[in-house]
């Protein structure tokens, strides 16, 4: 095990994870095992969480497993048969085929239930304002009326004044920099990372392009991640994993799940600047086995998804894109470039990347409330890049829902300015 | 594709696709006439995962026009519960065995113990055509059979895997010639056969061995064929067209007494185009409706064939942190709960609010064709006994 915080330390050589269930032991074991590959707000977490397991009341930390073990007794989970300090992929496989592993699911979720409740308030207590926009490509075909519809109601239709001798391609510019022209004016992220020099991970770019990239004055202080920017990566992960699967004769997925954790091209450790938390996560999202080797979108809201969850970004910035239309039997494809493989011209799918952005919404916004850092202090802007209103969706005070009248782009921009505090 | 006749299908081909897909063995079978009396038993898997959501609940409707049309004239259950392990195989499994299934997730193990496929033709003593199980799935190759001694493949469905086939044959279109208009054909045919046995469901990949391995010679003539067929006019854009396509020439053919159809263009979702999955579901809704259609229409299943249609899982809901409809491991309800249509003979017209499993599907399907089985999870469902 890479070496985890001294606090940590403290408490497994107390033998605190000796004391918990296996199933729960091995799970956390795992989880901290690779201790520079987690993100600040992950390590916290852990510190936390065991913390609190550790000077509870020994009774109380019983009763709150009991039930565990009870399920664990039932499965055939043991010490004998599970070692605490690691989590296999056969301890995996034992679970998923166990016909108990629903009673044991539900049985965790309710030690989380009653755990992360507590460590919530901590959270709160230090709760500060987040920001979070979400912007759509201007190439979909509908008007504000029609975006957004799954969350218009949690939220205010803000109108924005825009003149006829704007250009459009200032739109960006204007809204995250408060000035036309792309880096003339440091952009909220630069902003952020300037201001907030010891919140690492504090401001994050998910793309699907690169218009949001192309606003930034500076490299530093901020995390950005762009789908088009990571095509050479991408080929080459697709080329890997081929060749991986045809020369070692990978007999089944699990095993194959299991090669592609130790992967470890050059080229992913550049794509991450050398560090090792983001290049740990940047494999993750990129061979997690859904589509975001291949779809534009899918990539930018499962990192993005994938940011909140890990790092708790206090200012996450993302961007759609409109994805091409699949092609006839490219499911059968997988793994192959469509315009390698099909002659038949590439053409953009407007209304499917409609359809599909409408969930993707709704999924980064619930992913967001689901943690106490963004519960009440998040102010979430849906902005779709030419139009002429956003939703904005946030607590009572965020200045924007009280505008009653059509505002600035730029007005946008010094509200988030003045919500983040940057 | 789907709207081709059968006589313009087979000058496209340039084959009898039926003749050509069973073994040689069996082709020398004549299939027995069936008696007017016979019942005729389709499982329909709705597959690749579709939640509630997206089909038979308020907002969903709009995606399935033809089950929501065929509702009415049927009978529905309305929650049919996956007590099991929730992937594709483990699913479609366990309805086929009435036993909750914890195989190999990709098909690499056969079921723990006899299918309704071994327990009705060791029964009846039926010829070997009479039970076919037509799979999108490409890890289905053992679904025919379980890995019970008393039973087995001597016993088990023919299954045929047109996306395999499919999957063949586009292979051949890439490895043609310039005319094909693909760059780096060899490099792409590498990916292609590298990822022959890929499913949707991450970058999980089965191989082929055959289950009831086709006679190479036909598989072949079938191939060229399928080549052919893809450079046609009307050209199908997926597996599950092709599913429905095969299992309507089977019926016409042999029109087997028990048939397992296996759709799974759905599991699409696992890309993470909402757009793509709920196309795919519309789709198989329109396939289960021209399945219907046929058994309306062909005079050995006219009147007297009990059609199940079922999704084998559902997908996690939109509060899920595994990501939504992306995928099916959670276990949440949205997972778990899904729903059947009965249609046809025996079913009769209602509804049925108490919770049915997908164990009870083999349970009943047994006692209507008059089979005993050995000991099942499931139970015969009352309303269609």
């Amino acid at each position: 095990m890479a070496k985890v915080s001294r606090k940590l330390q403290t408490l497994i050589d107390d033998g605190l994870f000796d004391r918990l269930p296996p199933t729960f032991a091995a799970y956390s074991f795992d989880r901290i095992e690779d201790w520079n590959k987690l993100f600040p707000a992950e390590r916290n977490y852990f510190e936390r969480l065991f913390g609190m397991l550790a000077r509870s009341d020994a009774q109380a930390v019983a009763r709150l497993f009991a039930p565990l073990r009870a399920v664990e007794a039932k499965m055939g989970v043991d010490r004998r048969t599970w070692s605490t300090r690691e989590f296999t992929l056969e301890h995996v496989d034992f679970l998923q085929r166990n016909r108990h592993l629903a009673e044991w699911r539900k049985t965790i979720a309710d030690i989380f239930g009653r755990i992360d409740p507590l460590l919530d308030v901590e959270v709160a207590r230090s709760g500060r304002p987040r920001l979070v926009v979400v912007v759509s490509p201007s190439e979909l075909p509908m008007g504000a009326d029609r975006m957004w519809r799954r969350l218009q109601e949690k939220g205010k239709l803000v109108s924005l004044s825009l003149d006829a001798s704007d250009a459009p391609e200032d739109y960006l510019a204007r809204m995250f920099s408060g000035a036309p022209g792309a880096g003339r004016a440091a952009a909220l992220f630069d902003r952020f990372g300037a201001t907030r020099t010891q919140d690492a991970y504090g401001a994050w770019v998910v793309e699907a392009e690169d218009s949001l990239h192309r606003l930034a004055e500076s490299i530093a202080g901020w995390t950005g991640l762009s789908y088009s920017r990571l095509a050479d990566l991408r080929e080459i992960l697709m080329e890997q994993v081929n060749e991986m699967v045809t020369r070692e004769q990978i007999p089944g997925p699990r095993q194959l799940g299991e090669r592609l954790q130790r992967m470890n091209p050059g080229a992913l450790n550049r794509a991450a600047g050398g560090d090792p938390a983001l290049r740990d996560f940047l494999q993750s999202v990129l061979l997690n086995g859904n589509g975001t080797l291949l779809i534009n979108n899918t990539f930018v809201e499962w990192a993005a998804v994938q940011a909140i969850r890990r790092a708790r970004p206090a200012l996450i910035c993302v961007a759609f894109g409109i994805r091409n239309k699949v092609k006839p039997f490219s499911s059968l494809l997988i793994y192959s470039d469509q315009e390698e493989t099909n002659p038949i011209p590439t053409q953009a799918d407007m209304l499917g990347s409609y359809v599909d952005l409408e969930i993707f919404y709704e999924y980064i916004w619930r992913e967001c409330e689901k943690y106490a850092e963004y519960r009440r202090n998040t102010a979430y802007l849906f902005v779709g890049e030419g139009m002429d209103a956003l939703l904005a969706i946030g607590p009572a005070d965020f200045p924007l829902l009280q505008a009653d009248k059509p505002i600035r782009l730029e007005e946008v921009f010094e509200a988030a300015v003045q919500w983040l505090n940057i | 594709m789907v709207s081709l006749s059968k006589r313009r299908f087979l000058r496209l081909s340039g084959l009898a696709i039926a003749d050509r897909l069973l073994p040689l063995r069996l082709c020398a079978q004549t299939p027995e006439p069936q008696d007017d009396g016979d019942l005729k038993i389709i499982l329909v898997t709705f597959g690749g995962g579709v939640r509630y959501a997206e089909t038979f609940a308020p907002e969903g409707v709009r995606n399935i026009p033809r089950l929501r049309a065929l509702r009415p004239t049927g009978h529905f259950f309305k929650t049919c519960v996956n007590s099991g392990v929730l992937s594709h195989y483990n699913a479609t499994s366990s309805i086929v065995t009435g036993n909750w299934q914890r195989v190999d997730d990709f098909g690499f193990d056969r079921a723990a113990g006899p299918t309704l496929f071994e327990y009705y033709r060791k029964a009846a003593g039926v010829a070997p055509t009479d039970a076919w199980a037509i799979c999108t799935n490409k890890s289905f190759a053992t679904m025919g059979a379980g890995r019970s001694r008393d039973f087995g493949e001597p016993f088990g469905a023919n299954v045929v895997l047109p996306k395999q086939l499919l999957l063949e044959a586009v292979s051949g279109v890439i490895a043609r010639a310039p005319a094909a208009g693909v760059a780096d054909r060899t490099n792409v045919l590498r990916r292609l056969e590298n990822i022959l046995n890929a499913g949707y469901e991450g970058i999980g990949w089965t191989i082929f061995k055959g289950g009831r391995r086709l006679d190479r010679q036909v598989k072949e003539a079938l191939t060229r064929s399928l080549v052919e067929y893809i450079h046609g006019p009307e050209a199908p854009n997926s597996g599950d067209e092709l599913t429905f396509f095969v299992a309507r020439e089977v019926m016409r053919e042999f029109a087997p007494r028990l048939m397992l159809v296996n759709f799974w263009d759905m599991d699409v979702a696992h890309w993470g185009a909402y757009s793509l999955y709920l196309q795919a579901i519309t789709k198989t809704d329109r396939l289960c409706g021209m399945l219907w259609d046929e058994i309306r229409a062909n005079p050995s299943y006219k009147g007297r064939t009990l059609m199940l249609v079922l999704p084998e899982l559902g997908r996690d809901g939109d509060s899920d942190t595994a990501n939504g409809f992306l995928n099916h491991r959670s276990g949440d309800p949205s997972c778990r709960n899904v729903w059947m249509l009965a249609l046809g003979a025996g079913a009769g017209k209602g509804e049925t609010d108490r919770p049915i499993a997908h164990v009870d599907v083999c349970a009943t399907a047994a006692e209507l064709l008059g089979v005993k089985l050995g000991e099942t999870a499931g139970r015969p469902i009352p309303e269609l006994i």
